[in-house]
Parts: structure tokens; sequence; C-alpha cells
């Protein structure tokens, strides 16, 4: 067999989130200097969504981010750049194809992936969870170096698991999606961009008329997490409460379920254009992020002793209202600001 | 396939404390990002989480060596499944995953379906067969 070596000079770095990351590191290849917050502020990475229906590993479904592949859709359009997305394949083998054809061509290409089959992943982290993002810069031979943000270092994968999390199966099932930048414009209306991003933003978490999406639904699950312990038993709903700030803390956040970074992205923006009032929205914004902090140090607590709370619900539940509120006073700011 | 082992790695203090960045913002005013440590606070959900999922693990595998639940249960178990995910991956329906629980479906199951499964958790027909 041949062997094959290709090595794109890639820089890898890490980054609070895997998407807004892979999306920021290819913008920098291309010669287009995007932060990390300004990647998930344009394309819209903050969230929030509860289901409490929906049981994801015995715990209700929480999500602090979109929707996966938002991040680089939506902030490639507004930069004006030309990226490709596809996203199926028909089969395995035609994808690996695409990706090395990419290769050779000298584009890093970032792809969707399961987390529970990455060999490289800490074992400690693994969990049925098919959004995650890298990027697959170089090959040699049956060898893939991959650049995955979450972690500190490159990685390298074989080609037969590389294949297999591309085709983890499962809700969100990437079938191989990838996706790639083909050429950068560099004088765009980063104005533009930032603005849009923003208004689409705070559109999601105020504005959609549903009770369980954006600060609406952090106010539906404060009166949730309320009747836990008395509707599910208190050990169960300190595995609840664990999950949920799991989801909020743990790998790939940032800290705060985003919080922090949005918050970044703001003060970023308000410094590039001079804003005083972004500045401001960006400050609130911090304090709101240094909250969730505090609710999470709490929560800790419950979960650590976990068939006698020595927190009361009721009082968490106070506490995430509170958040809301705070959060919402943030884009209400938003909503009013020219940029 | 490696062995997922996880019972006793989160607790070897050394291990599984990955360097992660986070972003940070203090008094002044200042966001601050900083490759670091997980907090203390942080690692008591992965704690908590490993210690449910390694107690559903055992419990399932006690109830298949007694003869309460089939493999499948076990297997499903360990690899981090519920009943809907498991449905999702092996492309078989709710309800019929739920039926395959009961050892008695379980053992007239035909081969396709057992090689559905037994590709959904990576291993082999036999293996899943059989469990330790």
């Amino acid at each position: 067999m041949e062997q094959t070596k290709i090595m794109i000079d890639y820089t890898h770095r890490q980054a609070g989130h895997c998407e807004s990351g892979t999306t920021s590191n290819l913008f920098q290849y291309y010669g287009m200097d995007i932060s990390e917050p300004m990647a998930f502020g344009i394309g819209n990475g903050l969230y929030f969504s509860y289901i409490p229906f929906l049981k994801i590993q015995y715990a209700p479904m929480i999500s602090f981010r979109n929707i996966p592949n938002t991040i680089f859709r939506r902030g490639t359009k507004r930069l004006g750049v030309d990226a490709i997305v596809i996203k199926k394949f028909k089969t395995p083998k035609e994808s690996m194809n695409a990706l090395d054809r990419n290769l050779e061509k000298g584009i890093p290409t970032g792809m969707q992936v399961g987390v529970f089959h990455l060999t490289f992943f800490p074992p400690e982290y693994r969990m049925q969870y098919n959004m995650h993002n890298m990027v697959v810069y170089g090959r040699e031979g049956d060898i893939y170096h991959v650049s995955d943000t979450v972690l500190e270092k490159p990685q390298t994968i074989s080609y037969y698991d590389l294949q297999r999390v591309r085709w983890a199966k499962g809700a969100f099932a990437p079938n191989g999606k990838m996706y790639w930048i083909n050429h950068v414009d560099k004088n765009v209306d980063l104005r533009k961009a930032v603005t849009d991003g923003i208004a689409k933003t705070v559109y999601e978490m105020i504005k959609i008329p549903f009770p369980l999406i954006g600060t609406k639904g952090m106010r539906f699950m404060a009166k949730d997490l309320r009747k836990w312990p008395k509707k599910h038993g208190k050990e169960k709903a300190s595995f609840y409460l664990g999950q949920i700030l799991r989801m909020s803390e743990e790998v790939g956040s940032g800290g705060a379920g985003f919080r922090f970074i949005y918050g970044a992205f703001l003060k970023e923006a308000g410094e590039k254009f001079d804003n005083p009032d972004l500045l401001e929205a960006s400050e609130l914004m911090g304090i709101a992020a240094n909250k969730w902090r505090e609710f999470s140090y709490i929560g800790a607590r419950n979960c650590k002793s976990r068939s006698e709370p020595t927190e009361d619900y009721g009082m968490l539940g106070d506490m995430l209202k509170e958040i809301s509120y705070m959060e919402e006073d943030v884009y209400k700011k938003l909503d009013k600001i020219k940029i | 396939m490696e062995e997922l082992k996880f019972n006793y790695k989160y607790k070897d203090p050394e291990h599984g404390h990955y360097k992660e960045l986070f972003y940070s913002y203090d008094k002044d005013g200042n966001y601050d990002k900083r490759v670091r440590f997980h907090d203390d606070s942080d690692r008591v959900f992965i704690e908590q989480f490993w210690d449910v999922q390694n107690n559903r693990i055992e419990e399932a595998r006690q109830n298949v060596l007694s003869g309460k639940k089939s493999p499948v249960y076990y297997f499903m178990e360990k690899n981090l499944l519920d009943p809907m995910s498991l449905g999702l991956q092996a492309k078989i329906a709710l309800w019929r995953v739920k039926l395959h629980f009961k050892p008695r479906v379980f053992r007239r199951l035909n081969e396709k379906t057992l090689e559905k499964y037994a590709e959904a958790f990576n291993i082999t027909v036999e293996q899943l067969k059989n469990i330790e």
C-alpha cells in the first residue's frame, strides 16, 4: 500500500467551545482575524432550551447551545465567506474519499462527530453526544491528524475510528457531515455581521413565543426545579440537578453555559466599534454569568450529599429565576442598541 | 475496541484532570481566558454521574446473571444508552427494544436482529450472548 503523507500547516488553538473554536481556527487559517468569542457571537451560539419530557441519559434534556453547525453556517454567511457544508453522504466510504480529496487539495476540513467512540477523548467525558466538532488537517497512511479544540494538543486517529465517529448513530446523527472554507473576503463589513448576530440571538432568547426556549425556558425550569424533590425523591432530584450543571459547566462550554464567551464577544465588539452601550451590556452579561457560576457552586453542594440536600431546592429555583431576569435585561438592552 | 472501564479511572486524582480553556469575568469588568483544570465543584457532577451510571451497570449485570433481564439491557447500560437512543442506534422500534429486555424473548431472536444490536454495541454476536 502506498504511503500518503499530507500535512497542512494548520495552527491548533485551544478554545472554550468546540464549534466556535473550530470556526475561528478555520477563519484564522485563511488570514481572517476572528477570535473565538467573535465567531460565537456572530454565529448565534447562545441558546437555552429545557425539554423536561425528553430524557437523555435518564435526565431531562437541557441545552445551552444552538443546534450543531449553526455557528459555522451563520457565521460564514454573515461574514461573506465562501464556504461549503455537505450535510449528508450516502455511504461512509464516500465521505472518507471526499475528505481525502480535500486534504490533497490542502483544505483543512471540519466535521461533526459523535463523542462516544472518539478514541483520544478522555474516558470520563464519554457520552452519547453527536454534536462535537473537530478539524482534520493531515494524513499519514492510515492515521489522520486531528485538531480538537477542547483538548490542549492536536491528536491522531485511525481511518477506521474516524469513519466510525463520523457515522455515529442516534439523535443528531452526523451522517458524515463536513464543511470547509473555499475563499475569504477580508474587506467585510463586520459591523453588519455583529448587528445581525446580536439581533438573532435576542430573538432566540426572548422573542420566541414558546415557554421552553430562552429566558422563558429558564423560568420554566426554575418552577420545575422546586417540585423535583417531592416529585422524584431526593436522590433523583440531585441527579437531575447534577446533569443540568454538567451540561453547563463541563466539556466545551467555557464556563457558565457559554455566558462568559458571549460576554467576551459583547466586550470585544464594544471596543471595536467604540460603543458604550455594548460595553455596558457586556458588563451585565458578566455579572449574570458569575451568578450562574454561583448557582452551580451551590448546586454542587446538593450533588455531593445526595440523599440529604444541604440547600433548599426552592432557593435554587429563586436563584435561577433571578438569573433569567438578569439575562433578560441584557437582551432587552441589546435589542435597542444601534451599532 | 478498547474496553470501557470507567469505574476506577475518574477516582484516580491524576487521571482525568484535563486542562480546558475557561473564560471568566472579574470585578474590574475584564474577561479573562485561561487554560486550567476544572474546579473541584465541577468535578462533583462528573463523579455523581459515574457513580450513578456504575451502579446502574452493576445492577443490570446482576439482573442478567439472575435471569431477570436479557444481555441487551446490560450492554445498553454499559454503552451509556437509554432504550430510546438504543432504538435509534440499532434501528429497532422502541417497543421492540423494550420487549427484547425479557430473556424469554431474547432467546428467540433471529440472527439479523442480534447482529443489529452487536453492531450498535460494537461487539460480536458471541459476546452479546455470553456476558461475564
